[in-house]
């Protein structure tokens, strides 16, 4: 071991355990200078690359998160709104159908009242006919009578022969009608 | 025609890894042991680059002279006239004054100097990269930008955001994310053949600590001088223990800071040449035959020893910095309620 380490002090640089403070020296001022340019041009830059970048592709998930939930919005407004247009067109569908109803059930009421009235005018008009006819052939009657009587009156002045003819002849009547 | 021209390198590289195992062979003829594990660890005055030694300059303050005498290498320091070397290699002034102050270049200081470009210029470059925009506005492309990118948020969000709060977190990014690969390349270099680990010593290992030391205390908060100085919650007398357990305390953490790292990376590499150093020993306490055979189970041995000192390189880095974070954390953190201060000194 003695050997060992009288052998280490004629290295030239001294034995391992020394501190040598001229070489002391040198490494401070290198690494004084070392640490400046690393702190101050080399670390920050790539630092702020790195942080930078993180940033990015923070900031385009989150919008890339953010369209994705706007379009799932737009397509669910999109669904609402096909929905709203179909129950729509139903509505209108619907309302037309009962239009159509409606006019048709008037049209056939009136129609039915055209009839109705039509039959009635045909009905009165019938009567009226009737009342004429009727009139007429009592006219008719008694000028028939006024000549029968003028007749008998002319022919036989017999009571009894008279008044049995005038029965027959009014008993007659509705058969000549 | 490029296989041609890759074996003549492969072989040129074998030839030259050669060369220092026979030129090591020859110097440890002279000495008396067979192989030196200390001087494989210190610190040299000289670069080893596949075995040959290249001279760092060496630049010594003398007493009495604010000016650094500087010279290419120690001979020329010796050949100047101004210094002479001792026997253990130790230079001293022919003036007769003491050397104040050695800031000569050494090779751990190269090594830490190789961790610290490697780190600046990787680091520049992919900050430019992502100023142009690549991994800012796209995706990170190609696998280097992805490797550096996981270890930076690792470093970000697992060691800087889980230990210190949230808003205080982003000024200590870069002091992390900057020792965090510096120490690792240190580390690694250290495996590489003829490397050097330059965490493999404390002067760099403490101020390493000092600084995490410094940030801690620059950053402490009131919350943290009041449990330092005055314990709250505690009968009176019990403060006469506790503070100055508390002042030792604020040192003791960067001490086993330095020491922890240091003590990994010089034991790792030292139990590496140690047993590979085995076939040497053997081959001259035995015979050369012997030394030969024992290869065959030193060698896979010192590969597993590889794989785990390559591990423990990036294990000890990355505590070297979880723990500065935790400090900064916790000396920075303002507590909020009482159970949290106790919880925090448990």
């Amino acid at each position: 071991m003695t050997l060992i380490f009288a052998e280490a002090a004629s290295g030239g640089g001294g034995a391992i355990l020394n501190f040598n403070s001229g070489f002391a020296v040198w490494v401070a001022i290198t690494l004084i200078i070392f640490l400046a340019v690393m702190g101050k041009y080399a670390v920050p830059l790539i630092m702020g690359a790195l942080s930078e970048r993180e940033e990015r592709i923070k900031d385009s998930l989150e919008s890339a998160e953010k369209a994705l939930a706007k379009a799932e919005e737009i397509s669910n407004e999109n669904e609402k709104a096909l929905r709203e247009a179909e129950v729509k067109a139903q509505k209108i569908r619907k309302e037309a159908l009962d239009d159509a109803e409606v006019l048709r059930t008037e049209k056939i009421e009136q129609a039915k009242k055209d009839a109705s009235k039509i039959i009635e005018d045909a009905r009165n008009t019938i009567e009226q006919e009737k009342k004429q006819a009727l009139m007429e052939l009592r006219s008719e009657v008694a000028e028939l009578a006024v000549q029968s009587a003028s007749m008998i009156i002319h022919s036989e002045l017999d009571e009894k022969k008279n008044k049995k003819l005038v029965d027959s002849f009014i008993n007659d009547l509705p058969k000549m009608n | 025609m490029s296989r041609i021209l890759r074996r003549i390198a492969v072989t040129a590289l074998f030839f030259l890894t050669i060369n220092p195992v026979l030129a090591a062979a020859d110097a440890s003829e002279e000495s008396e042991n067979p192989i030196d594990v200390i001087g494989k660890v210190q610190d040299h005055h000289y670069l080893d680059v596949a075995g040959y030694h290249l001279y760092l300059p060496r630049i010594l303050f003398v007493e009495g002279s604010a000016i650094p005498y500087v010279y290419g290498s120690t001979e020329s320091a010796v050949t100047s006239g101004n210094f002479e070397e001792l026997p253990d290699h130790s230079l001293v002034s022919t003036m007769g004054n003491d050397i104040v102050l050695d800031m000569s270049i050494t090779s751990h200081l190269m090594y830490f100097w190789f961790g610290i470009i490697l780190t600046l210029w990787i680091t520049i470059a992919m900050a430019r990269k992502y100023k142009k925009g690549t991994g800012r506005e796209t995706e990170p492309s190609g696998w280097f930008q992805n490797l550096f990118e996981i270890t930076f948020v690792f470093i970000r969000d697992d060691i800087a955001r889980t230990n210190i709060s949230e808003n205080k977190y982003k000024k200590f990014v870069p002091y992390l994310f900057a020792v965090f690969v510096s120490i690792t390349f240190m580390n690694l270099f250290g495996l590489l053949p003829w490397g050097v680990t330059a965490t493999a010593d404390i002067t760099v290992t403490g101020i390493l600590a000092a600084f995490t030391f410094f940030i801690t205390q620059w950053n402490g908060s009131k919350d943290h001088w009041e449990h330092v100085f005055w314990f709250p919650g505690v009968p009176g007398w019990l403060r006469i223990i506790l503070t100055p357990i508390e002042i030792l305390g604020l040192f003791t953490k960067p001490f086993a800071l330095a020491v922890r790292l240091f003590a990994n990376m010089l034991s790792g590499k030292i139990m590496i040449i140690c047993i590979l150093g085995l076939i040497f020993i053997f081959a001259e306490y035995f015979n050369p035959a012997f030394g030969l055979g024992s290869s065959v189970l030193v060698v896979p041995l010192t590969v597993a020893l590889y794989v785990l000192k390559a591990f423990v390189g990036v294990l000890q880095a990355y505590i070297f910095t979880l723990l500065s974070a935790v400090f900064i954390g916790m000396a920075s953190d303002e507590h909020q309620h009482e159970e949290g201060q106790i919880e925090a000194h448990a």
